[in-house]
């Protein structure tokens, strides 16, 4: 990119200013994103119905549309950002009651708006907008002076998260629930609440998932499953290890999985199976350092920051972002039970691609080098 | 340092500076001198405590990742699973061994051992193969391929069809066009249980979308052999019954192949001369048993009518059971064989004790006589060769209730069979508090109790094998392993005894039919009415024979049995065991003594038959103590000798003998009678 750091359009501020090696570590996800789906897709296609080209191509666009929301939305300045945040998380909020209505079942959930050429999961977008509008009210309140306006700010985005919490309930998405109260505890945690609170939320969590487990059927059997592997059907885990198992340090090598015909989420929530056991172990690393560098970038990014909105708005992006890769590569290895969540970028999946581009790119939004004095 | 400005219009920040929560119209201008508020200092330290939380932020993500780093090692390569083989289920198929050539010249004695490749299909086969004592194939499962299509992936039908005509001409061209073409369906059977050949050509061809679904079949290539023995699988291969179902574990889970005892051509041979007498008296069913009566192992178990065991799941419950270990039968005068033994065991009686046959014993409403009796006193020896009731009763009567029961029990009369089948069923037997006089005497001619063949047989081969009960199986021995531990239920002395008594009967008693000249068999007919709706059924009879063959060194024990054959003009209108039964057991003996390297033998055979000479009417020897009296009941028989001169001393020590029979030890009187009869006795001689 030739852009002259006398520059002063608004893409040369951007490339002067925004976090580069981040950006560099999501386009090499997208790389290896693409890679896992050719890999998957004579599998997937067939278990889907589809192409195995139109496959392809459909994720080649909803990468190149998530590319696109990501770019355009880390244009923006903080201010922008919650301006965003407010008008998406309402709208988000507002189509997630809607599957509740009008909602298309896919394997037992109603989580899904169908649009023409694809499926949207509403509460996917909720994710990062929520972390904004939430560090946003939380940093409000300590603004105020007055102590009453003070706990109001933060009582108002734990209201909005009770509202959340209730319809992800009635939607039985715990793990997208555990996910978004898992970023406001950190968000809470990082704006410097006592550790008594700290404390007792995540007890409340413990509480919250205790009940999950004796009155939610699905959660329980994973839960067993995961405790006691010969009690029931762990017939994806087991692919799984197998796929690691037979993948070693190089893999089998590009196309030469077996178990990918064999796990039916393998282009969704066992991708990284595929690529554990085509790619082996050095690539598999890789991917995950590339998670774990971008979460923690993003946190660490935040250290010299003095505007409490964008260190808890990044915070929330970066954890959420981070949470998310990790109950995944935790659940296709075994290491926590299964729960059905996406890998950033390289799952197939229109919204999910979508969702997370614009999750990385508020981030980068946030997280670009600012003067002081620049307005937020 | 400035605040973050709250303001909508911000000021030139160069020139004013914020106090942090201050109006804006309180902005003053900025100097060198920074005022800090209580609020701004309050912010530093909220700010500087939110950085310490990041860090621990970040070093939890840290820490999550390490997890996942770890594990992610550990999965690849320090602890790897490895797919396991069903996932390459597409390789080549092992070709099955060529079929084993038919009987083997080796010694029969000899295991023979199989190539590994007889019973092992390889790893796509899961149900270990059972195979008989030489390695011969009993059941064999056996790895097939349904074949299989996704419409939705195959192209180029008509290529498709006359490819796969190609491979499977039998299938019809328009009917295979029509499944092609469904594209509805993701999955349609083509063919079903192809050949392996057929397989690997149709892989060969390569085509998309066609792919084979695997199972394996049980097949039993004897087909009615040992039916009841092996049992059966249903169709997801359980085994339903017979070994089949007793070792369903052991054949899941060790794939090596189940050696059993039966020797298929033993088994074979028993089957034949049972089916032929069974068509030549129209007899119901059958059943004949071949024993090692030192092991216990089963050579042989016909149970007739039988099944394709391939075709267990239509066989009626009638051919399923086991006659062998299932049914129950009075034992009739097989059983007089065991009176006599506990008698002479017990002391109760002597060779030379004599009993008066000569009119029927009336006790209540019972009346015991006997078939074609002698109408005279009868001496121990021919008591037992003309079968008679009356002195069976006699016999009995003077063991007594206790002993009788006792010697049963440890018989194993009042158990089930131990034997590795899940058929076996209890014995009916008299309650003690009903076995009382009546209940012994019936019981001493075989009648007022139920026991299997199995259990006669077995308790057979105990009185020839020098009176050591052992434990029947159907698994093959080891034959180099110590031989099995049994259980002493009589002395030696008595099993000698027993054993030339048990020749006399096929030498000169009423199992004269089952003669083979050069076997030296021995045994004892038995000829019993069913019992039916009412009571005995004069008209239907279990007629049976169990011997013991060669008599001086006991091999094996031979039991044939023939459910409710008629006369016919060849047994001149008599239906007993003697007419019917024995001579098959004989033949049965002549065919499987060579397979078996027992022959007969000729040189040895007047030293042998002297050796188990007993006299008819043995003389009792000088000194010898009388014989127990005998109960009230019956009428005294003076138990004098009647002495014959000029005969020959019967040798206790049989001369030769492939595996020379300990002799009796002359310990107490009545042992000695057989060594020292008296002068002048009728010594039987051996034809």
């Amino acid at each position: 990119m030739m852009l002259s750091r006398a520059d002063n359009s608004l893409l040369g501020r951007w490339w002067w200013t925004v976090d580069r090696w981040t950006l560099v570590a999501v386009l090499t996800l997208v790389f290896f994103g693409y890679v896992m789906m050719m890999a998957a897709s004579p599998a997937v296609a067939q278990h889907i119905r589809v192409s195995r080209d139109i496959f392809l191509l459909k994720q080649v666009v909803f990468l190149c549309a998530a590319m696109s929301v990501m770019f355009t939305v880390s244009l923006l300045s903080p201010r922008g950002v919650r301006r965003v945040a407010l008008a998406g998380c309402a709208l988000a909020l507002l189509l997630t009651a809607m599957t509740l209505v009008t909602g298309t079942e896919i394997k037992g959930a109603r989580r899904w708006l169908s649009l023409p050429g694809m499926s949207m999961q509403p509460s996917e977008f909720l994710k990062p907008f929520f972390a904004v509008v939430a560090a946003w009210l939380i940093a409000q309140g300590r603004r105020e002076t007055n102590w009453a306006l003070r706990l109001s700010w933060p009582a108002l985005a734990l209201g909005m998260a009770a509202l959340i919490a209730l319809l992800l309930t009635l939607q039985k998405d715990m793990g997208m629930l555990a996910v978004l109260m898992g970023v406001l505890i950190v968000q809470f945690f990082v704006s410097g609440v006592h550790f008594a609170f700290i404390g007792a939320a995540m007890g409340g969590v413990g509480v919250a998932a205790w009940l999950a487990y004796l009155s939610l059927d699905h959660v329980r059997r994973r839960v067993d499953k995961f405790l006691d592997p010969a009690a029931g059907d762990t017939f994806q885990v087991d692919l799984a290890a197998k796929a690691f198992g037979s993948g070693g340090v190089f893999g089998r090598g590009p196309g030469e999985g077996r178990v990918k015909d064999f796990i039916p989420d393998s282009h969704a929530d066992f991708v990284f199976a595929v690529a554990g056991e085509e790619f082996g172990l050095i690539v598999c690393l890789v991917i995950v350092l590339l998670f774990a560098f971008i979460a923690l970038r993003g946190l660490l990014r935040m250290l010299p920051e003095h505007d409490l909105y964008v260190v808890l708005a990044a915070t929330g992006l970066a954890s959420g972002f981070g949470m998310q890769a990790f109950i995944n590569l935790g659940s296709t290895l075994h290491l926590i039970p299964t729960k059905g969540m996406t890998l950033p970028f390289v799952s197939y999946g229109g919204s999910s691609a979508l969702a997370v581009g614009l999750g990385i790119g508020l981030l980068l939004a946030l997280t670009r080098r600012r003067m002081h004095g620049d307005s937020t | 340092m400035t605040g973050p400005s709250r303001g909508t219009s911000a000021p030139n920040p160069s020139s004013v500076a914020h106090r942090f929560g201050a109006a804006p119209a309180d902005a003053v201008p900025r100097t060198e001198h920074v005022r800090v508020t209580a609020p701004d200092l309050d912010r530093r330290a909220g700010m500087e405590r939110t950085r310490g939380r990041i860090v621990l932020v970040a070093g939890g993500f840290a820490l999550l990742f390490t997890a996942v780093v770890g594990k992610l090692v550990d999965a690849t390569v320090i602890n790897p699973v490895k797919p396991r083989i069903e996932v390459q289920a597409r390789k080549p198929d092992p070709q099955p061994a060529p079929a084993q050539p038919g009987m083997q010249a080796t010694p029969a004695t000899a295991a023979i051992v199989p190539p590994p490749s007889a019973t092992d299909f390889g790893p796509r086969v899961k149900r270990a193969a059972i195979t008989d004592r030489n390695g011969e194939p009993l059941a064999l499962s056996l790895p097939y391929a349904d074949l299989y299509a996704n419409p939705q992936i195959v192209y180029d039908v008509d290529e498709v069809v006359a490819k796969l005509r190609g491979v499977l001409p039998k299938l019809d061209a328009a009917n295979l066009k029509r499944q092609l073409t469904q594209q509805d369906k993701q999955f349609v059977y083509l063919a079903r249980r192809i050949t392996t050949r057929e397989q690997l050509q149709i892989n060969a061809l390569g085509i998309p979308g066609i792919d084979f679904e695997f199972a394996e079949n049980r097949r039993y290539p004897l087909g009615t052999v040992a039916a009841q023995v092996l049992g059966g699988v249903d169709i997801d291969g359980n085994g339903q019954a017979g070994a089949e179902k007793f070792f369903d574990e052991r054949l899941r889970t060790d794939r090596a192949a189940l050696r059993l005892s039966i020797d298929v051509r033993v088994q074979a041979v028993v089957r034949d001369e049972l089916s032929k007498s069974m068509a030549a008296f129209n007899a119901i069913g059958g059943t004949g048993i071949v024993m090692d009566v030192r092991t216990g192992e089963m050579l042989a178990m016909v149970s007739l009518p039988d099944y394709d065991a391939n075709q267990f799941r239509r066989a009626t419950d009638e051919q399923r059971f086991n006659r062998a270990i299932s049914g129950r039968y009075e034992p009739g005068s097989t059983f007089k064989l065991q009176t006599a033994a506990m008698a002479l065991d017990s002391g109760a009686a002597t060779l030379w004790s004599s009993w008066d046959a000569s009119s029927p014993i009336h006790y209540g409403r019972f009346t015991i006589s006997d078939f074609e009796g002698k109408k005279r006193a009868l001496s121990f020896p021919e008591f037992l060769a003309y079968s008679s009731n009356i002195a069976a009763a006699k016999v009995a009567l003077a063991v007594g209730p206790e002993r009788q029961r006792s010697w049963h029990q440890r018989m194993g009369m009042m158990a089930p069979v131990p034997i590795e089948l899940p058929e076996t069923f209890k014995t009916l037997t008299p309650p003690v508090a009903n076995w009382k006089d009546i209940a012994t005497m019936t019981i001493g001619f075989g009648h007022g109790i139920s026991v299997t063949p199995l259990h006669v047989v077995r308790a057979t081969a105990a009185i020839a094998n020098s009176g050591i009960l052992v434990r029947p199986t159907i698994l093959a021995r080891d034959p180099d392993a110590a031989p099995p531990q049994g259980e002493r239920i009589m002395t030696q002395q008595t099993s000698d005894t027993m054993r030339r008594l048990m020749r006399l009967i096929v030498s000169d008693g009423f199992g004269k039919s089952a003669e083979v000249p050069g076997y030296f068999i021995g045994g004892k007919t038995g000829t019993a009415e069913k019992s039916g709706r009412g009571g005995y059924k004069k008209k239907a009879n279990i007629q049976a024979f169990t011997s013991v063959f060669p008599m001086q060194a006991p091999r094996y024990a031979v039991y044939f049995m023939l459910d409710e054959a008629k006369a016919n003009a060849s047994t001149f209108g008599y239906a007993t065991a003697g007419w019917v039964a024995a001579p098959g057991a004989g033949r049965v003996v002549a065919r499987i003594g060579p397979m078996l390297g027992l022959l007969p033998e000729t040189t040895n055979a007047p030293a042998i038959a002297q050796s188990l000479a007993i006299p008819l009417v043995p003389g009792r020897p000088p000194g010898a103590a009388p014989a127990a009296s005998p109960p009230a009941a019956r009428p005294a028989t003076p138990p004098a000798p009647r002495p014959q001169a000029g005969q020959p001393p019967a040798n206790p020590a049989p001369a030769v003998a492939p595996r020379p029979a300990p002799p009796p030890q002359p310990r107490d009187p009545r042992q000695e009678a057989a060594p020292a009869p008296a002068p002048g006795g009728t010594v039987v001689a051996v034809r």
